[in-house]
């Protein structure tokens, strides 16, 4: 506990000192850590991929850039300190406060990309930020906090304003999350994490994880949708977790998709082959992905499994009949495996597309490929996601910043579904309290009703709502 | 409102429903059902019914009520597990029984 307050203890001296920056101080940081971190992408990525042994050096670059230069660029105009906006008309002035310490945990499968993220949009808010890294990824997100802390420093940032918690003891950890001095907890990753950050009664925004479904519609074109879909999934060896999980398309197109995927070089295994992979891929008793196939290559997935895939295979795929325990490869796994329905019509279809929803991803998202918007409606109206995107590979559909105009975000709201406060994607507003300072601008309609009325019991609803419209 | 399909030598029951369930046409259907579930059961013994199975086609139904669902819950309890079934819902239908945590207990298809 001790150690506990004494990080906190820095944390609000940090946060003290940083609620008098004014928004010029505060950029000027934002902008030195911004590309402190961007320079160090390469260095970063690699560091990331020798220690936690997943993913792709390159695609880990790609996803720094994401966390760096995009939420950069998302974020830079943007004002986050004192006045932030003020209506003459409604006679409201929106101030942003900082909230403080902002205690922060980042996953093993984006660790440098997350924490760099995390650390841009808490000191564009002023707010102090503790990092509890996964503990197979300690050194990497260690050294981005440290890139990241030093640039910081010498822009003029208070002492402390980024800090480590060791990693290892989640009993530690949750008593940090639980510190009455944590303003918000920012969690990243599996549903217990999410759970013990809700739980520990401090506010927080956890965002846990998806089972993203694809609907390929007929009005789609396919040989398009196909090339996006493995450029999602085979991206860093489909870590991300708005990664493509299953593909669902109807029968009438169903043998047109499947040579497609053949053509462009994925891997449709025996039912055999199906089972071999599903038991290293999946534990039976927890219906969750092995923690030791994450990011890894489809050679590696067939070594492990113990089959053999033609040489250059960039996605298995498994064709599955049904959804849950009795088709474990319809779970959510975080690398190369995709569950490839063929339903009957349109609407088993999405039937199958609800289902697959519904098994562990509620709130996460979905993805669609059609030329037709009424589908499109259709389709994400009965979807609970918070991002349905078109036509877009969902790995980086989703993130957002490349593919579409959603702010750039490493942190995935989930909505209520996924037990988050939010959909959105998670950005510089979640982080600040908006203080309004309201006017006084009188409300003629309610102050023209003669008020003895509603002490009558002859006016009813009609009579008042006359007098509230009636011109003065 | 609805029509049975009712098939002795395979002991099942089809429940073919059309239009909107709501409460109003729910209440009527739930004393409808009972009463046909009463004339299957051998001697109006209830528990006969356990041998069966009962299937609720829905394809023609556009809008269920809280009261349907219920009704769909009690015509489950008539029979063992695994016996009932709701076939061809419309989506949003399906979402609604998703919703509601049915869709696995009442074997939604």
């Amino acid at each position: 506990m001790e150690r506990a307050n004494d990080i906190l203890e820095k944390a609000v001296f940090a946060a003290a000192e940083f609620q008098e920056f004014n928004q010029e101080q505060t950029n000027k940081v934002v902008e030195a850590v911004y590309r402190a971190a961007l320079n160090a992408r390469i260095s970063l990525a690699k560091m990331a991929v020798e220690e936690t042994g997943i993913g792709i050096w390159q695609d880990k670059v790609w996803k720094n850039v994401i966390g760096t230069q995009l939420v950069y660029e998302n974020i830079k105009d943007e004002k986050t300190v004192g006045i932030i906006s003020q209506d003459a008309v409604t006679g409201i002035s929106e101030i942003a406060q900082p909230l403080g310490p902002i205690f922060a945990v980042t996953p093993v499968t984006n660790p440098t990309s997350t924490a760099i993220y995390k650390i841009l949009i808490c000191l564009k808010t002023r707010n102090p930020i503790i990092i509890s890294a996964h503990r197979n990824a300690v050194r990497s997100t260690g050294e981005a906090a440290r890139i990241c802390y030093e640039a910081a420093l010498a822009a003029g940032a208070p002492e402390d304003c980024i800090q480590m918690i060791p990693a290892g003891s989640r009993d530690f950890t949750q008593m940090v999350m639980a510190h009455p001095r944590v303003a918000l907890i920012l969690a990243t990753g599996g549903t217990g994490l999410v759970k013990a950050a809700y739980s520990s009664g401090n506010p927080a925004i956890g965002v846990g994880p998806g089972n993203v479904p694809v609907f390929i519609d007929e009005s789609a074109d396919i040989p398009y949708a196909i090339s996006s879909i493995i450029k999602s999934k085979t991206f860093d060896n489909g870590t991300v977790c708005a990664s493509e999980q299953s593909v669902i398309v109807e029968e009438k197109i169903a043998e047109k998709v499947r040579k497609e995927f053949e053509r462009q070089h994925c891997y449709f295994l025996s039912h055999e082959e199906a089972l071999k992979v599903e038991k290293i891929a999946v534990v039976k008793d927890s219906m969750s992905m092995s923690p030791f196939i994450v990011g890894q290559s489809v050679a590696t997935i067939a070594e492990k499994a113990g089959i053999t895939v033609p040489e250059g295979t960039k996605i298995l795929l498994a064709e599955l009949s049904g959804v849950g325990k009795e088709h474990l490869l319809s779970v959510e796994i975080l690398a190369p495996i995709l569950a490839f329905y063929t339903a009957k019509d349109y609407h088993s279809a999405i039937k199958l597309c609800i289902d697959l929803n519904y098994l562990g991803g509620i709130g996460h998202s979905a993805g669609i490929y059609a030329n037709d918007d009424k589908r499109v409606m259709e389709f994400s109206q009965l979807i609970n996601a918070g991002r349905i995107v078109v036509n877009t590979p969902t790995s980086q559909g989703a993130v957002g910043g490349t593919y579409n105009m959603l702010p750039p975000s490493l942190t995935l709201g989930c909505g209520t579904g996924g037990k988050n406060i939010t959909t959105e994607n998670i950005t510089v507003k979640h982080l600040i309290n908006i203080q309004r300072v309201c006017n006084r601008k009188m409300n003629d309609r309610f102050f023209g009703i003669d008020t003895e009325k509603y002490l009558d019991e002859n006016c009813d609803e009609t009579d008042l709502r006359y007098e509230y419209h009636k011109n003065h | 409102m609805f029509d049975f399909d009712f098939n002795p030598e395979e002991k099942q029951l089809t429940c073919i429903f059309k239009g909107r369930m709501d409460t109003v046409v729910s209440s009527q259907l739930m004393a409808e059902l009972d009463s046909k579930y009463i004339s299957l059961s051998e001697n109006e013994d209830k528990n006969a019914l356990l041998e069966f199975s009962i299937i609720f086609d829905i394809k023609e139904v556009n809008f269920i009520s809280s009261s349907f669902i219920r009704i769909c819950v009690a015509a489950k309890k008539r029979v063992k597990d695994g016996k009932f079934s709701i076939i061809n819902s419309d989506p949003f239908i399906k979402k609604t029984f998703k919703i509601a945590g049915l869709d696995d207990i009442l074997n939604v298809i």
